[in-house]
């Protein structure tokens, strides 16, 4: 600022400077203000070899123990390593990342053995053994308060067994290690002295990374900006940057990319079936699976649904076609369970169809001897929610019960049926709910174990059995028993009546066709594999 | 003046803290546990109540807010428990864009609006005033979301004239304008009509007044009439507006940064009020309240500099 803009300042706030030159003197004012952020520089406009896509929101944390999800992993994936990584495809499966080797030599211990060309970046070193000791252990360590604790189960410890070799010990067999644990956030490697030397804790910024691309920058709520790693040794990469954009709104998201500012995004189910039908130039739209699931779950200790008829009356009534068509716009199939299609454990067929069967319900319904029957609907603020529980009010109607919705904002609803936030559990009466998961059944049914009620478990659904069946499938290495015990276990959640599964909903992605995507079975991008078309 | 400058800017700092302390209030009224949002559904409740107790959710209300004030005073917001970083830091990042969008807005509508009121008082009852003001309701009565999807459908998607998404290369200041160009637009529009509607009735208020017919019958010519001599009072209620029209444009803003991707405080304040994240709420809010009041404030000091009844009567 000049002297003759400070001097202008103290002469107005004295009282004494004419108006018109305080005006000339705001002008200028003004102008300096402006101009002061510098030149303006030409700005480069992104090259063929830079890769743009879009993330639903911001990253949180570049820690492994302490990330919340696929926004997050998104840009882990490509700047860290796993043992295996999820192999890109529509089938579920892995393969070697920085392990040459992995082998499960007994149900509770599996070996491996690095590849001898991965380094960590900033002097950190080559990777070794003891990396991967330091970043399974201390998701572990009850210190460092990880809440992705779970994930890695029953780890016991990693035996270092030579400068690049170990064994990872578990207390008991743990089948979602190779779906979940290793593939996914909790299997990143770390460098052990990069770590501690930040005092034992990843932030935003990484301390040291080792994959295919390297954290290069990254603006809160604007973007992060991976680079291609100059020191790695693998396969190179495609593109020279990638450039992940949180948007967080879907149609926002799409109109950027219609703008060419996007090179790959997740589409609205409501605008799949406009984009098929006239995608943009030189973009393809693909659908996948997704793994989320979506039911409409009924709290089993609100004594109006004490009654098995007429909770059963209920899953009879509600029309799943219906709710698919209006609320997923025809773009998503009915769910036969709570865990995905392509997933072990999935249930081919459910037994209560996703049609109506209004005279069933009728039936049930009078059987119970309920009447007058006024019930609530708890359901999440979004547009897609409310629709299928409009619907769902309707569908009720026909066989006389009288639903009334209450909304709920997210941090409202998330909370509604969590004993330790109030009693706001005990006014639940139905809820539409919906949950994500990873590939492995575990996650699914995790929730709905009794140690769950008052937790996640809002339907306070109590099975010995169920609980028998989750506990047996996590440690069965028999896929063929395991998915057995896991249809059993969606079986008796169906048979309570407090339960009717609604959909898995979908994925549809759009991308550039200078690009070949590399996706998960369920649509999630492995943007180290992306490559040009 | 200096006194009734001080004077303002404590009232201002005082409104903010009210204001700060009423929001504290309710969003610890609004149901959700915060600890078990933000940790997420894998939390142990060892995790859950040592995160109550780091973030001080332990303790009674009065205590928390005393507490918060405390380190206010010390420049100190807390600490982000995600991300570990200090609020004031993740606060104070995102001002600027909204702060630039902000003024982007209020200065293209505001020249607009007083550059079109200003012809229409002086060529009043003529096609061109009427033209005006039907344009001006039309501006008004437009919703911001409409024209935001429309002009990013428009400009960005059809034309690619703008960008559609995020705020710009930081330190290029070209390609920031250029990213302001269509949010800027989407909340300024309603704000030309409205000062277009001010201005106009201001200027013929003023045009009306006897020392204006004396300046007419010296033989002045038209042009420093208006500009010279009706516009400086004209403008004065305007200012006042334009001070206040902050506070909508704050709101307005919060939208604009969804649709366009925008980095920026509103935006902030919505992610952090869903996952409730209090220390961020509670610091973006604070923020935005100063904004708020040292606008006002602003605009009241720089009327008393422009209208002499108000400079003498403070002075």
């Amino acid at each position: 600022m000049s002297k003759k803009n400070i001097q202008w300042i103290k002469l107005s706030l004295s009282g004494r400077l004419p108006r018109r030159r305080f005006l000339q003197g705001a002008s200028a004012l003004g102008a300096s203000a402006a101009l002061s952020a510098g030149l303006p520089r030409v700005s480069w406009a992104a090259s063929g070899s830079t890769l743009k896509v879009r993330t639903y929101a911001d990253m949180k944390s570049l820690d492994p123990a302490f990330s919340q999800g696929v926004a997050d992993e998104l840009i882990q994936a490509p700047i860290y390593n796993k043992l295996i990584q999820y192999k890109p495809g529509r089938k579920w499966g892995w393969q070697l990342d920085a392990a040459t080797m992995i082998e499960q030599s007994d149900p509770t211990h599996i070996k491996f053995a690095l590849r001898d060309d991965i380094g960590f970046s900033d002097g950190f070193g080559p990777m070794t053994a003891e990396d991967v000791k330091f970043s399974f252990e201390r998701i572990v360590d009850p210190e460092l308060k990880s809440t992705n604790k779970p994930d890695w189960g029953p780890l016991d410890h990693v035996e270092v067994s030579g400068e690049r070799e170990g064994v990872i010990v578990l207390k008991k067999p743990f089948q979602p290690l190779w779906s979940i644990t290793l593939p996914y956030i909790t299997g990143n490697i770390v460098s052990k002295k990069a770590v501690l030397k930040a005092g034992g804790r990843i932030g935003t910024k990484p301390v040291a990374t080792s994959g295919p691309y390297r954290h290069k920058s990254w603006q809160a709520k604007q973007k992060t900006v991976l680079e291609r790693n100059p020191n790695w040794k693998g396969t190179k990469p495609d593109f020279d940057e990638i450039r992940i954009l949180p948007i967080d709104d879907e149609n926002t998201a799409e109109i950027a990319f219609e703008a060419g500012e996007l090179d790959f995004t997740r589409v609205s189910l409501g605008s799949l079936k406009r984009l098929k039908a006239n995608p943009p130039a030189h973009s393809t739209v693909a659908e996948y699976p997704s793994l989320y699931y979506v039911w409409v779950g009924m709290n089993l200790d609100n004594p109006k649904l004490g009654n098995k008829k007429l909770r059963q009356a209920i899953q009879y009534a509600i029309d799943v076609p219906s709710i698919l068509q209006a609320a997923y716009f025809g773009a998503a199939k009915p769910a036969t369970g709570i865990i995905a299609p392509g997933l072990l454990g999935h249930r081919d067929k459910d037994p209560i169809p996703p049609k109506a069967d209004f005279k069933h319900a009728r039936r049930l319904l009078a059987e119970s001897g309920e009447k007058n029957v006024k019930l609530t609907l708890d359901v999440l603020n979004k547009q897609t929610n409310v629709t299928a529980a409009q619907v769902i009010q309707a569908t009720l109607k026909q066989i006389g019960i009288d639903l009334a919705i209450n909304l709920h904002e997210a941090g409202e609803f998330w909370t509604l049926g969590e004993e330790k936030s109030g009693n706001r559990w005990k006014n639940i009466e139905l809820i539409l709910n919906r949950f994500s998961m990873t590939p492995d059944p575990y996650y699914a049914t995790a929730w709905f174990t009794k140690a769950q009620v008052g937790i996640w478990n809002w339907e306070r659904f109590r099975s010995d059995k169920f609980d028998s069946l989750v506990n047996q499938a996590m440690v069965e290495s028999d896929p063929d028993k395991r998915a057995a015990m896991y249809r059993k276990a969606q079986d008796l959640m169906e048979a309570s009546g407090a339960y009717r599964f609604i959909t898995h909903e979908a994925t549809p992605v759009i991308y550039r066709d200078r690009i070949k995507p590399a996706l998960r079975p369920d649509g999630l991008a492995l943007l180290r594999y992306f490559k040009k078309a | 003046m200096f006194g009734y400058t001080l004077r303002r800017l404590s009232l201002a700092c005082l409104t903010a803290a009210v204001a700060v302390t009423v929001l504290f209030v309710i969003i610890h009224l609004v149901p959700g546990d915060p600890v078990s949002i933000m940790l997420g559904p894998r939390a142990t409740p060892e995790m859950k109540a040592a995160l109550t107790a780091q973030m001080g959710l332990d303790r009674p209300l009065p205590v928390q807010l005393l507490t918060f004030f405390a380190n206010l005073l010390h420049g100190d917001l807390g600490i982000d428990v995600f991300s570990g970083r200090s609020v004031t830091d993740i606060v104070l990042e995102q001002v600027p864009y909204t702060l630039e969008l902000i003024l982007a807005s209020i200065l293209w509508s505001a020249t607009l609006g007083i550059a079109l009121g200003c012809y229409s008082a002086v060529r009043r009852n003529t096609l061109g005033d009427r033209i005006t003001a039907v344009l001006s309701v039309g501006c008004i009565a437009a919703p911001s979301f409409v024209v935001a999807l429309y002009s990013l459908l428009g400009f960005a998607v059809a034309l690619r004239w703008f960008p559609a998404i995020g705020a710009g290369e930081p330190g290029d200041w070209g390609d920031q304008l250029n990213h302001l160009v269509l949010p800027s637009f989407a909340i300024g529009l309603s704000w030309v009509g409205y000062v277009a509607r001010l201005a106009r009735a201001s200027m013929l208020e003023v045009l009306g007044e006897p020392h204006i017919r004396t300046a007419r019958a010296f033989g002045l010519p038209e042009r420093w009439i208006t500009f010279r001599y009706a516009l400086r009072i004209a403008i004065l209620p305007t200012v006042t507006v334009i001070g206040v029209g902050v506070s909508f444009l704050l709101s307005a803003a919060v939208f604009t940064e969804i649709v366009f991707a925008r980095p920026g405080l509103g935006k902030l304040v919505i992610d952090s009020i869903t996952t409730r994240n209090y220390p961020i709420v509670m610091g973006a809010v604070l923020i935005s309240t100063l904004v708020f009041v040292l606008a006002t404030a602003l605009s009241d000091i720089v009327n008393a500099l422009l209208d002499p009844r108000v400079k003498s009567s403070v002075s």
